[in-house]
């Protein structure tokens, strides 16, 4: 399995070299219900560590996505303006939020068997 | 302190909803899902557990006394209609919005889960006598356009807002939704074979989060955001209900209010993305500033819909939402979200 790591706020990351894939967890969605709109960043925006860079709108509540570490906006995942609800159907595959180039290196996020013990 | 639980708590856990606290309760939320029960309902049919609501019974005699607590008519029409009403307070504004079952004998009084036991004090405190039926009892409405025919084999439906009553059930074609349906009040020992029977029917489970959705689509208000002990029924922009023509409690104000004091008034709006408008954002027409009630995503327009309350009558229909610092732009609409 690959070295997806995991935050208190339930996102994800995927970190590769110097670059992080960042989505919410199942657990987040699933907490979320059906997500119908989400607010993504520009290619190019700086965030720092714990900023919010996405904003997810469900039928039950609105959330946020944070910044697992400082970085830099490469690439969104368009797909999710027309199909939010690949969130719902894959939220740590398909259902990816956006990549970024890392700033500063904080790869202190949970291992998946810590997450779920986070959470249950 | 540990919430309540209806009858079809054990159920709704083999379905592993999802529960969400409603008040003292512990409902489900959702089964499979808030949208695909929102579609099950505007396609086929789906039940909710309503059980949290309120079942009162009120002899016929009671009728003079409760016509004096509401904003409708109730004693002029025929026995077995049902009936969406208003209890106001001495100010004209909301204590409750209820449904009334009449019957030749009784009527069923239906308030809303958080409002139960006000209501129940409200009629104390007016000598209406009542027996509390809500703990022996379950209500479970069964909404969508194939309903009827499901399960017309075992009541015998009514028209479109009566009554009717068999061995086991009291039953009325009403329900929250916008949809045909019913809602049925069994005894809780005939609880588990409606379920049984609704189930085989093929009729899915469905929570209130999806119960919120439609009743917002179908433009319909709920306690607690469009209405409150701050709010007429004329602000409410639920003038339709009041057909009392005697004297009623709050009825001055209310028809101040009609003559055209000027007043409160709640609309509705489309906003034309996805941005939800949630309960509480600001949103600025022209110069009349309101604050939105409820704010969901519509599944049939695709869009985002809501009620904002404003503080008087806005000169233009153009609203500008603040939605978490972004401006929105949305439109008040006059007509129902669904036609």
């Amino acid at each position: 399995m690959s070295d997806i790591k995991y935050l208190e706020t339930h996102e994800w990351y995927l970190m590769k070299d110097d670059e992080i894939t960042v989505g919410i967890s199942d657990f987040a969605q699933n907490e979320l219900g059906d997500i119908v709109y989400v607010t993504l960043p520009e290619v190019g925006q700086e965030f720092e560590k714990g900023a919010a860079v996405v904003e997810v709108e469900a039928t039950k509540t609105v959330a946020d996505a944070y910044a697992p570490m400082d970085c830099t906006i490469t690439a969104v995942n368009s797909q999710l303006e027309t199909e939010p609800e690949t969130i719902n159907n894959d939220p740590c595959g398909d259902g990816w939020m956006f990549k970024a180039k890392v700033n500063t290196v904080d790869d202190s996020g949970m291992s998946y068997q810590e997450y779920e013990t986070f959470v249950s | 302190m540990d919430k309540k639980t209806t009858q079809l708590h054990k159920y709704h856990l083999s379905q592993e909803a999802k529960f969400i606290d409603f008040g003292d309760w512990s409902m489900p939320f959702s089964y499979e899902g808030t949208l695909k029960e929102h579609d099950i309902v505007r396609t086929s049919s789906g039940f909710f557990d309503v059980s949290h609501m309120g079942r009162l019974e009120i002899q016929y005699s009671e009728i003079e006394k409760i016509s004096k607590l509401i904003c409708s008519e109730i004693i002029d029409i025929p026995t077995n209609k049902a009936l969406y009403s208003i209890f106001t307070n001495a100010d004209g504004n909301a204590l409750d919005d209820v449904i009334f079952w009449k019957f030749d004998d009784k009527i069923i009084l239906i308030p809303n889960a958080s409002n139960s036991e006000k209501i129940k004090s409200h009629l104390d405190a007016h000598n209406v006598e009542f027996i509390d039926k809500s703990p022996d009892t379950v209500l479970i409405a069964v909404q969508g356009p194939d309903t009827i025919d499901l399960i017309q084999d075992k009541f015998d439906i009514p028209e479109k807002f009566s009554t009717n009553f068999s061995e086991n059930y009291l039953y009325a074609r009403t329900g929250y939704t916008g949809e045909d349906g019913v809602e049925i009040m069994a005894n809780n020992e005939d609880a588990e074979s409606l379920l049984t029977f609704l189930i085989e029917k093929g009729i899915k489970p469905c929570g209130l989060g999806s119960r919120d959705t439609l009743r917002l689509e179908a433009s319909l208000p709920l306690y607690g955001f469009e209405l409150s002990e701050d709010i007429t029924p004329v602000e409410a922009s639920l003038t339709w209900t009041i057909t009392n023509k005697n004297d009623y409690l709050g009825s001055k104000r209310i028809n101040d209010q009609l003559s055209g004091e000027s007043h409160k008034v709640l609309k509705k709006f489309i906003i034309d993305s996805r941005k939800i408008a949630r309960t509480e954002t600001v949103g600025i027409a022209g110069e009349t500033k309101g604050l939105v009630t409820s704010g969901n995503f519509s599944p049939m327009l695709n869009k985002s819909i809501g009620f904002i309350l404003f503080e008087n009558m806005p000169s233009q229909d153009l609203i500008e939402f603040d939605i978490r610092g972004n401006l929105v732009e949305g439109n008040i609409v006059n007509k129902r979200f669904l036609s």
